[in-house]
């Protein structure tokens, strides 16, 4: 019989990753609540996502600060230092997942109390969020089960919402010669790039996944090189 | 974390306002840690020397030690952090030339006060040290040994498997306790030392660099186990490995060998006294930075 050492450090670690990942769960609402103030036009919830980024933010500091404790004061190494690696890493991609979500409520105020200029652009955005959605509770999974085959598949996943993105641009350009039908249109498009981006994020979480498991790096697409 | 560049100023700010927030309130087992370790304090240090035939082992120490800590005494070898430790259950009292000035409280009562009985005082404040030390008798009868001394008989069996169990000895040894101490392994003969120690209830536990005889495995049990134990004791420990001070203990003391001008005489200086996580994040001294980033030592 093997008998455990060191548990309470083996506690503390596995606290901290439960907690770093919990920031997906952050970002997922944050997501969801934005969704929402697009849809709705709602100046007031997107204010609110605003500042509640704060508590994405703190998330950050306090499991950042944490983690370096731990490797100042615990020697991790081996599959436990990759894992704090990872976390190091998945804790910035939450943090800029976060800050996505502040970029599209920014927005909001600035598409106006109208209605919409094109629903089908609102259609395809929502669409986008949901499918990012998606890919953050798939990234989340994937680390929490060390599952590299899931991980992997946040590529496919992540190729729906990059081709809902081209169908925003396209739908962008043929909107037509209306000034603030154009201007909208820019700025929606600038919401749909900052949930391709959650998309993207989601990708890199499942890069980390790969990294503890295998203990190798690689990157599941390289964006310079796309036919490499 | 500036993601946006067009943040405006109040948007920073309130990011700053998280971090504080975040510092403040939202590490809660750095709090319930150090709620553990309650604000009593056990020993009150105010520029302690200790001389030896007249010479200064260690000078000007002022430091307190809280109960429920662990406290970590480190530093390079000929610092005084062994001579700093013996003086806190007078082991040093056994050294016919060693003398100790200034003030040193025991739970605010002078522990060099004339009436204060050394014998009583080592009782309460036990004491491990680096060789496992297991006396030439039964696994019983060494933990049984102070309990008798002390005339406490009853429930004695009770006593020695409280005492075993409190020193996570008790299922490796309890179908052999008639057996000789010295057939056990390294690790658990000190882990039976510091069940002997136990065994008279101290209200606090001195430990000698008491893993250094020891394999890693037999270590991280130690080490393991002085966490659970300063639930019930304070720990002092001394150790010359850097990273057994930051994987156990609450609290950390570096202490320094300093010279005088003609390089004549040394002595132990406390350098820096600190919450460990401070002294291996971010030290106040470049002293203590550049010992435990093993640059000097």
């Amino acid at each position: 019989m093997v008998e455990e050492t060191r548990v309470y450090y083996q506690e503390e670690l596995e606290k901290l990753e439960a907690s770093g990942l919990g920031g997906l769960d952050l970002v997922s609402s944050s997501l969801d609540r934005t969704l929402e103030a697009v849809e709705h036009q709602d100046v007031e919830l997107a204010q609110l996502v605003i500042a509640d980024d704060d508590r994405i933010d703190g998330r950050y500091l306090e499991v950042h600060q944490s983690l370096i404790a731990l490797l100042a004061m615990q020697s991790p190494v081996a599959t436990d230092l990759r894992l704090i690696s990872a976390l190091l890493h998945v804790l910035k991609n939450v943090e800029r997942m976060g800050d996505q979500c502040v970029n599209i409520c920014k927005l909001i105020p600035l598409t106006g109390n109208q209605p919409p200029a094109d629903e089908e652009m609102v259609r395809l955005i929502l669409t986008m969020g949901k499918q990012a959605r998606t890919l953050i509770s798939q990234a989340k999974r994937a680390f929490e089960e060390r599952d590299v085959a899931m991980a992997q598949d946040l590529v496919r996943q992540d190729d729906v919402v990059d081709n809902l993105n081209r169908e925003c641009f396209a739908l962008a350009l043929e909107i037509g010669d209306d000034v603030d039908k154009r201007e909208w249109a820019m700025t929606m498009l600038l919401a749909a790039r900052a949930i391709e981006r959650i998309g993207d994020n989601s990708v890199d979480i499942g890069e980390q996944v790969a990294f503890v498991v295998t203990g190798l790096f690689k990157e599941f697409e390289d964006a310079s090189h796309p036919d490499a | 974390m500036t993601q946006d560049e067009s943040r405006s100023e109040t948007g920073r700010e309130s990011r700053e306002a998280a971090a504080e927030r975040a510092a403040i309130a939202v590490r809660p087992e750095e709090f319930q840690r150090h709620a553990s370790g309650t604000r009593e304090k056990v020993f009150e240090l105010k520029g302690v020397e200790v001389l030896y035939g007249g010479v200064s082992a260690v000078k000007d120490i002022t430091l307190d030690v809280h109960r429920n800590d662990v406290t970590a005494l480190i530093g390079p070898s000929g610092c005084g952090k062994s001579t700093l430790l013996r003086c806190l259950n007078r082991m040093n009292d056994l050294i016919p030339t060693a003398e100790v000035k200034g003030e040193l409280l025991y739970h605010g009562e002078n522990l060099y006060g004339p009436t204060v009985d050394p014998v009583q005082a080592r009782k309460l404040i036990g004491m491990v040290f680096q060789k496992p030390n297991p006396f030439p008798k039964s696994i019983y009868d060494n933990v049984a040994f102070g309990p008798r001394i002390l005339g406490e008989k009853d429930d004695l069996d009770a006593k020695v498997e409280h005492a075993l169990r409190g020193a996570a000895l008790w299922e490796e040894v309890k179908d052999r306790l008639e057996d000789n101490a010295f057939g056990l392994s390294g690790g658990q003969q000190q882990r039976l030392c510091i069940a002997r120690c136990i065994a008279v209830q101290p209200d606090t536990i001195l430990m000698d660099e008491p893993c250094s005889a020891l394999d890693p495995i037999s270590t991280g049990k130690i080490e393991d186990l002085m966490i659970e134990l300063k639930e019930e004791f304070s720990i002092v420990i001394v150790t010359h490995n850097m990273q057994q001070a930051a994987r156990v203990s609450d609290r950390t003391a570096f202490l320094m060998v300093e010279l005088d001008a003609d390089e004549e005489n040394r002595w132990g200086r406390l350098v820096e006294y600190d919450e460990t996580e401070k002294i291996f994040t971010n030290p106040s001294d470049r002293r203590t930075e550049d010992y435990v980033s093993g640059k000097v030592g």
